[in-house]
């Protein structure tokens, strides 16, 4: 299926059964998955579970060892450049250009996909007003603050009007602050129709803009759905976190009654009856403890018996 | 919300509102691929000109003076027919697309490799590994050909540049700085890290340019030792240069007129084995 159209509702990605090894490591471990047009899928896991490896087998980088792959109508590997042209990447390496000012960076950027010319000068500043970074056209890479560069990755990636934008931790390093921002820009572009996969070890991010989130762990998708469907499946709706260590015969006696479980000294107890949850607290008299609603995380560390920044 | 404050607050709204979706570009082609990468350098090369080529002229210039000129003083004789600083120019342009297109191939090509990671961002686009070496390949040749041409400048007013072919000394510049460039990066594809190029340098490229017969005629060198020097390729680097610096009466070999085809052999040959090696090495 070579149609490589422009997007409508078809799919925009599909794997079937995706291998990478390194070695002996199976870096990517027989993945599937479809993403349709004008979603954004996060794909949720600890560092080393192999996201970045896949989106850079999807975004025609890196050969895939085994299995078949679709992207925007091509085989990323045997059609890179056609795939590639298609596609916007933010990396976790910026690699801009040091020595040259923000404008130049864009222009040479554009130069790789062979867009020059007035109506491209045009769109680089609708980019650069996209993403408030408009007056700093003429300030050296260097002078940026870590937000700014990240918006001007961002701006760089939308140059060549993609059909997919890929994004690997777009967020990771960043003040909360700017992070909320680069989320409100993201849900700008999704709100328009793009399609965007996301790499992420912040469950919050995948549940702020993810429309469907797999979880991935040692290379293997682990579950996939939407962020609510993966919470409702998985878990009681709520959970009673607290110190494991604080009190042992409470922790002994949570175990026991609510099935409570330990993840190094955290303890989490989940039910879909609060108030039994609460009462549970007041009961034990836990200081450190905390009732809840049960969210990505508890669902990751429910999955593979660890958390997601481990 | 009054008039000028509803339009202040209209303007904001649009001014971030995303760009509305359309349809990519058509894919580039490859001559448009490689060129492009060959515009990343010459941008970012021309940002620092002054500082970029000063010492790579200044160096071959500083050794001309030096031996060419200084010790020549005191050499009695000939050489090829010629004085030694004269004798000595042909070398000095081989040597300067040498190192030019050498220093380029490993130490820059290294630097944006692993510490710029210039190259992960270019993947990110249209360009191949393929496009990358051979943008690169390209870049290597064209500096080896301004360099070359700048230090023949040079050399002509120093008197030292006497045949009217001399305006295919950048050409010869050109296909030099290819052979090496493709020679240094098989060598890049395999260090470890950057301090190994130390020994390419001393080791290899130095002394090969030290019985290629920059200093001295190949055929004096003794126990029938210059037929090593026929198989080395800077040899007929140099010749080559021979050929349009200082005429046919000036070369070392009856054979020189095919030093020439050899170089440009050698350049694709060993450029096309240079773009392999790096693009097996490069990793995303």
């Amino acid at each position: 299926m070579q149609n490589g159209k422009a997007s409508g509702n078809g799919t925009i990605v599909e794997l079937k059964n995706v291998v990478k090894n390194y070695g002996e490591l199976k870096a990517v471990d027989g993945i599937s998955l479809t993403i349709p047009s004008g979603i954004c899928y996060a794909l949720l896991g600890p560092n080393g579970a192999g996201k970045s490896t896949l989106s850079k087998m999807i975004g025609a980088m890196l050969a895939a060892d085994g299995g078949s792959l679709n992207v925007v109508g091509f085989d990323p590997w045997k059609c890179q450049s056609e795939v590639k042209t298609r596609l916007g990447v933010v990396l976790q390496d910026d690699a801009f250009d040091e020595d040259l000012d923000v404008w130049s960076n864009l222009e040479i950027y554009g130069m790789f996909f062979w867009l020059r010319g007035d109506a491209f000068k045009e769109k680089m500043r609708g980019l650069l007003r996209f993403m408030e970074l408009d007056g700093r056209e003429n300030k050296p890479i260097q002078e940026l603050s870590g937000g700014m560069r990240r918006r001007l990755m961002i701006a760089r990636a939308l140059l060549n009007d993609p059909q997919l934008l890929i994004l690997d931790e777009p967020t990771t390093g960043l003040d909360p602050q700017v992070r909320h921002a680069i989320w409100s820009t993201l849900r700008k572009l999704k709100a328009a129709g793009m399609t965007i996969l996301l790499t992420t070890h912040y469950m919050e991010e995948a549940a702020q803009l993810a429309d469907r989130v797999g979880i991935m762990n040692k290379g293997r998708l682990i579950a996939e759905d939407t962020p609510e469907g993966l919470i409702e499946t998985n878990l009681p709706k709520f959970v009673l976190e607290f110190d494991a260590q604080e009190i042992p015969s409470a922790t002994a006696a949570l175990v026991k009654d609510l099935k409570a479980e330990q993840h190094g000294d955290r303890g989490f107890a989940f039910s879909p009856d609060e108030p039994l949850l609460l009462s549970a607290l007041r009961d034990h008299r836990l200081r450190d403890g905390t009732v809840r609603r049960a969210s990505l995380e508890d669902v990751f560390l429910k999955l593979t018996g660890r958390s997601l920044d481990e | 919300m009054s008039r000028p404050a509803e339009e202040a607050h209209r303007a904001a709204v649009d001014a971030s509102a995303p760009p509305a979706l359309m349809a990519p570009p058509p894919m580039p082609s490859r001559l448009n691929r490689v060129l492009a990468v060959w515009y990343r350098h010459y941008r970012v090369y021309c940002t620092s000109l002054i500082a970029n080529a000063t010492p790579a002229v200044l160096e071959p210039l500083f050794f001309q003076i030096a031996i060419g000129f200084g010790v020549g003083r005191y050499l009695d004789r000939t050489f090829n027919g010629l004085d030694y600083a004269t004798f000595m120019a042909p070398g000095i342009l081989g040597m300067t697309a040498l190192y030019t297109a050498s220093f380029e191939a490993t130490h820059a090509t290294f630097v944006r490799m692993r510490y710029q990671k210039t190259y992960s961002a270019m993947l990110a686009t249209p360009l191949t590994r393929q496009d990358i070496f051979l943008g690169e390949l390209l870049w290597c040749s064209t500096k080896g050909l301004l360099y070359s041409a700048i230090v023949a400048c040079v050399l002509a007013l120093f008197g030292n540049i006497r045949s009217p072919y001399a305006v295919l000394i950048p050409v010869a510049g050109f296909f030099t700085a290819m052979a090496f460039a493709g020679l240094s990066f098989m060598v890049t594809s395999v260090v470890k890290n950057i301090n190994q190029f130390q020994y390419y340098f001393t080791a290899f490229l130095t002394p090969l340019i030290y019985v290629s017969g920059l200093m001295f005629p190949v055929q004096e060198l003794p126990y029938g030792l210059y037929w090593g020097a026929y198989f080395l390729p800077m040899f007929h680097v140099i010749e080559t240069f021979r050929l349009v610096t200082t005429g046919i009466e000036s070369t070392s070999v009856s054979w020189a007129l095919y030093c020439p085809f050899i170089v440009l052999v050698m350049a694709l040959v060993l450029g096309w084995l240079g773009v392999r090696a790096m693009e097996k090495r490069l990793t995303a």
